[in-house]
């Protein structure tokens, strides 16, 4: 049951005024709706679900070429990291992955200021990011092979363009909800109008940014495994798609699971990013 | 530096708000506009400032700004408008910062117009850590950074308390006493006006004219709160307002 929404019931046999009116103690309606942070559940639940995997796979519950054990699979991890193959993938990987976040989040700022500032802007780019946001990146990809060739660019592109169009939409939206009497404010200063984009209309915008680059880092990630699947020596998606060819499923859950933490890592910074932009709003 | 409205009527689209208003704030007084609501008193305040362009007629400032005035026409107003992502140090220097004066300079006009305002220990707290009044009195230290030539009032005490409204007052009359700044109040309270204004002009309801302008005679130094001349003033403002008011309740908002 959640925390403080039981209705304590009044104690109905509790005792009368002194002029005999019964006296109950008034029910407790309030409460909930409330979730507090509870440190360490998260942990805690990720490391019972592995027991549980583990104790499956032991127990012969779960089949070894169904899921490997979680022993096996990081079995599998000390052999990629003795091998020196991780770092190899990983620094592939993230190469890829920081230059086409980078680049679409840059180009993805300046669209959607351009969208959110003037009526132009917005009477073009609108349409076109609806046009082309659901278009998944990945059917474009071979189209990216021949445009840019095999190697890093196509890889690059495929994440510049599906980091591009979220980031569209949020910077927009979040310049939309710049509380116009802050802008207001800044015309009757006499504020130019660069210093009123800058000090008014970003800051105010930023929360909205910040929850669109959580969206534009998974896409990112997301990408960067299909793009590695076609055609790379090293990456993440490499390992795994090789992996997957060989019935190694240790060693593809185990890339799976460095994707994860490849998640969890980009969820923490952005975390500390907002902690520190944001102070002023907590 | 007088400030002069000239046959300014002003239209939002079909709805007329400001008909042939003809009113002209004098240097080192203090104007009150009162109405019924949405009579236009805001919009009149907008078209003051140069926030917005009046449909009819002109608005003219008559006369030179005095020098080192760095906005000539500043705002304040009701709900603040401070940045929350800003210090209140901070949220004064955005009004100084692409002024030409140097840094030192800047972070000296900040300490002073704070220090004017009783805020000097609150230089480094951000906003959602002060309360209505302390927030506008950070709003009142920007406007005043800036060296106005006339202040633009925008109900600044109608988001506070009552409590909290009576003592801002006093800030803001001992204020005029001491630096006879020109000012136009729009205010819904007729007994901030009385304390306030030399001139009260009462604007009718929607499209808003200007019904009658009542002069107060009594220096603002000599005005308490409840004294019986300035409660019979305020009677007397009530009178006229009353009928207006009462039709402007029912009138719907976008007819």
């Amino acid at each position: 049951m959640p925390e403080g929404a039981g209705p304590e019931p009044g104690e109905p046999g509790a005792s009368a005024a002194g002029d005999g009116r019964p006296v109950a103690e008034v029910p407790f309606r309030g409460g909930g709706f409330a979730p507090a942070p509870r440190r360490g559940v998260g942990p805690l639940l990720f490391a019972g679900l592995i027991l549980l995997w583990e104790a499956g796979a032991r127990l012969g519950w779960i089949g070894p070429l169904v899921l490997p054990a979680p022993s096996e699979v990081a079995g599998a991890f000390v052999r990629l990291v003795e091998s020196g193959q991780l770092w190899l993938h990983l620094a592939a990987s993230l190469q890829r992955l920081l230059l086409g976040w980078t680049a679409g989040t840059l180009l993805g700022l300046l669209f959607g200021l351009a969208a959110g500032l003037f009526s132009l802007g917005r009477a073009g780019i609108v349409p076109l990011v609806a046009a082309i946001f659901p278009i998944p990146k990945i059917a474009l990809l071979p189209l990216f092979i021949v445009w840019f060739g095999i190697g890093e660019e196509s890889k690059v592109a495929t994440i510049l363009f599906g980091t591009f169009f979220p980031t569209v939409i949020a910077v927009y939206g979040g310049v939309d909800n710049v509380d116009r009497g802050l802008i207001r404010m800044g015309q009757s200063f006499g504020l130019p109008w660069l210093s009123i984009v800058r000090k008014i209309v970003l800051p105010g915008a930023l929360p909205a940014i910040l929850s669109g680059f959580r969206i534009s880092a998974a896409i990112a990630i997301i990408l960067l495994v299909a793009a590695e699947m076609i055609g790379a020596e090293y990456g993440v998606g490499a390992y795994i798609l090789l992996a997957g060819n060989l019935m190694a499923t240790d060693q593809l859950v185990a890339g799976v699971a460095i994707l994860s933490a490849m998640g969890l890592t980009v969820s923490w910074l952005l975390g500390r990013a907002e902690r520190h932009f944001l102070k002023w709003r907590l | 530096m007088d400030l002069s409205l000239r046959a300014v009527t002003h239209r939002y689209g079909d709805l007329e708000v400001l008909r042939g208003i003809d009113l002209t704030i004098r240097a080192g007084e203090v104007v009150c506009v009162i109405g019924p609501s949405g009579c236009g008193k805001s919009t009149l305040l907008r078209l003051l400032g140069g926030l917005e362009r009046p449909s009819e007629g002109r608005v003219l400032q008559v006369g030179e700004p005095p020098p080192g005035s760095l906005n000539p026409l500043t705002y304040v107003f009701q709900d603040f408008a401070l940045l929350p992502w800003r210090t209140a140090a901070g949220n004064v220097a955005l009004a100084l910062e692409d002024r030409p004066c140097s840094r030192a300079e800047r972070r000296e006009i900040v300490a002073e117009v704070l220090a004017r305002t009783k805020l000097s220990e609150f230089a480094d707290v951000l906003p959602r850590q002060l309360s209505g009044g302390m927030r506008q009195r950070v709003a009142i230290a920007r406007a005043l950074a800036v060296r106005p030539a006339c202040l633009l009032l925008d109900e600044p005490l109608s988001a506070l308390d009552s409590q909290t409204r009576e003592l801002l007052l006093d800030d803001l009359l001992e204020l005029w006493l001491r630096e006879r700044f020109t000012a136009c109040y729009v205010t819904h309270n007729l007994s901030e006006a009385v304390r306030l204004g030399h001139r009260i002009v009462v604007l009718s309801r929607r499209p808003g004219r200007i019904r009658e302008i009542v002069e107060i005679d009594m220096p603002l130094e000599a005005r308490k709160d409840g004294l019986a001349e300035l409660q019979e003033q305020q009677r007397r403002l009530w009178e006229l307002l009353r009928e207006e008011a009462a039709a402007a309740d029912r009138e719907l908002a976008d007819a």
